[in-house]
């Protein structure tokens, strides 16, 4: 799971992207992004830009497309001024540690 | 860390007209049913029955996970289809090959046109072959799904050549060997080559990304790969050269059960290790898919050694009706909503609130599809064992029942229209 620091330089915009990244639901699984632990990091270091680690549940998802779509478009959506890269990443690989305590209910785990 | 490549899925028009023409076929094999039940009490090399038999292996089962497999290699294969108009041109040959040679079985006329229909598919199988091949020849990945995807496809393009030179040596004969041993040669090519083979690759792939599972068993579908090919071999090469013979085809089909005992001990290592624990009916419908592949396993004997047809009517009845048509049943509604959504949402998704796949289809009616299939099936076999025209005829108006409601879905989610909430 995505940690904030409140230390952290960018906060306040990497909770800003968080909130937005609760409404990007995985369109099987029927839970959003971050509650099922597929972003590893929102770097906002660089001017004019996001870089977003992500995963899938599964290196091959058919879905995969729709939800890193779902991530920028969230993303551009909030934070017109900056481009949003997404670099995926199948390491660590996804598991089911990675899950909120709140996606591990919606799955019913 | 690199930006990895995703397998983009082919275009919807490369795959859609698979899952609509596969709904129609089935709803029409339900009808032709109804229309001539008593073609499931008379010995099986009979016109209405090949018919019955084509429509439901190559214009159900074949149309239908052609569209799925098309769908399935980028995904799998972390690349692109090979050729998507080449997937196109599989359809068309498929669906005309498949018109013509039920026309010709139902009518019995031997001849060109059945010989046509014949190649016309084989045309497909060679254009299905090439885009498996092509496409998963740069795949890195998945080692044994891709060797599944291809050798069920090699056994596929078998298949049917066999079957084309059945139908050349029914107008114009020219084997010395008895049509009817090559017949069951050419059935068991198709089902525990193509159907068998594919269905294990698939299902090894997409059961445990639906269930969330993981199984690190991979050498279980090893050795599910060279054991049911193996069988399957044995069988062939001893069944063309020695003939049939009760006792060691029972010891081939002993060795190809072994790959799918494996096959299917990965499958429950995965579903042991899931991390979703509801089961939604779509997965039922699999898991009853597999039951019934295991009751026509358990009558390989009896039909081996018992002199009554009707075992074999059942065997095919359980593999065809049972095993192939459960399984496509629930995975339909498992692949081709999401198809459909990626179409309409894929770019959407993040930017407005978008339905959900699984609101694209009606969920109540899967859910009485799934328990009419269990009465259609279980009416059909025990009408099959009464040898009861009139109990195959009730269980034929439970199957139109079944594929009415199958049709009614499969064209709600092809209809859907963008709806942004």
């Amino acid at each position: 799971m995505m940690d904030i620091a409140f230390t952290d330089p960018h906060a306040t915009e990497k909770m800003k992207a968080q909130e937005a990244l609760y409404n990007v639901i995985d369109p099987e699984l029927f839970v959003n992004v971050i509650d099922l632990g597929l972003i590893y990091d929102l770097d906002f270091g660089e001017e004019a830009a996001i870089n977003v680690t992500m995963t899938l549940s599964t290196p091959h998802c058919p879905m995969g497309e729709a939800i890193t779509n779902g991530v920028r478009n969230a993303l551009e959506l909030i934070f017109p001024d900056r481009k949003v890269t997404i670099y995926l990443t199948f390491d660590p690989p996804w598991s089911f540690e990675m899950l909120t305590e709140e996606g591990r209910t919606q799955l019913g785990v | 860390m690199a930006d990895i490549h995703i397998g983009k899925a082919p275009p919807n028009s490369a795959i859609l007209p698979f899952y609509a023409t596969g709904a129609i076929v089935f709803w029409l094999l339900c009808l032709l049913l109804l229309l001539s039940s008593g073609a499931l009490t008379t010995f099986y090399f009979n016109p209405h029955l090949l018919a019955l038999v084509h429509l439901a292996a190559l214009g159900w089962g074949t149309m239908i996970i052609f569209g799925a497999a098309h769908q399935l290699l980028p995904v799998v294969c972390e690349r692109d289809l090979f050729s998507p108009v080449m997937a196109s041109l599989c359809w068309y040959t498929l669906t005309a090959g498949v018109a013509l040679l039920s026309f010709s079985f139902w009518h019995f006329r031997a001849g060109w046109t059945m010989i046509t229909g014949g190649a016309l598919v084989v045309l497909s199988a060679c254009a299905y072959f090439c885009n498996a091949v092509f496409t998963s020849r740069i795949c890195s990945h998945y080692a044994v799904v891709r060797l599944f995807i291809v050798t069920s496809a090699a056994w596929l393009l078998f298949t049917v050549t066999v079957g084309l030179l059945l139908a050349v040596n029914l107008a114009f004969p020219f084997f010395d060997k008895n049509h009817l041993e090559i017949l069951k040669l050419h059935a068991h090519a198709g089902l525990a080559g193509w159907f068998l083979q594919l269905i294990t690759g698939i299902s090894s792939k997409l059961v445990p990304m639906f269930l969330l599972g993981k199984s690190v068993k991979e050498k279980l579908l090893h050795y599910a790969c060279i054991l049911q090919n193996a069988g399957l071999l044995l069988f062939l090469l001893d069944g063309y050269f020695s003939g049939i013979h009760p006792f060691r085809a029972l010891l081939y089909a002993i060795i190809a059960i072994a790959g799918i005992v494996c096959w299917l001990l990965y499958l429950y290592d995965a579903f042991r290790h899931r991390v979703r624990k509801s089961i939604d009916v779509q997965m039922k419908h699999t898991f009853v898919s597999f039951l019934l592949l295991g009751m026509a396993l358990l009558l390989i004997p009896v039909m081996l050694f018992a002199e009554n047809y009707r075992w074999t009517m059942l065997y095919g009845t359980f593999l065809l009706m049972g095993w192939i048509t459960g399984i496509i049943l629930g995975k339909t509604f498992k692949t081709l909503p999401f198809i459909v959504w990626n179409g309409h949402y894929k770019s959407l998704s993040g930017k407005v609130k978008v339905p959900l796949p699984k609101q694209l289809y009606s969920e109540p009616w899967v859910v009485w599809q799934f328990r009419l299939f269990i009465a259609a099936i279980l009416l059909l076999a025990a009408g099959i064992i009464l040898n009861e025209t009139m109990i195959i005829r009730i269980a034929a108006v439970v199957w139109l029942a079944v594929a009415s409601l199958y049709v009614l879905n499969v064209l709600k989610t092809l209809l859907h229209k963008t709806k942004i909430q």
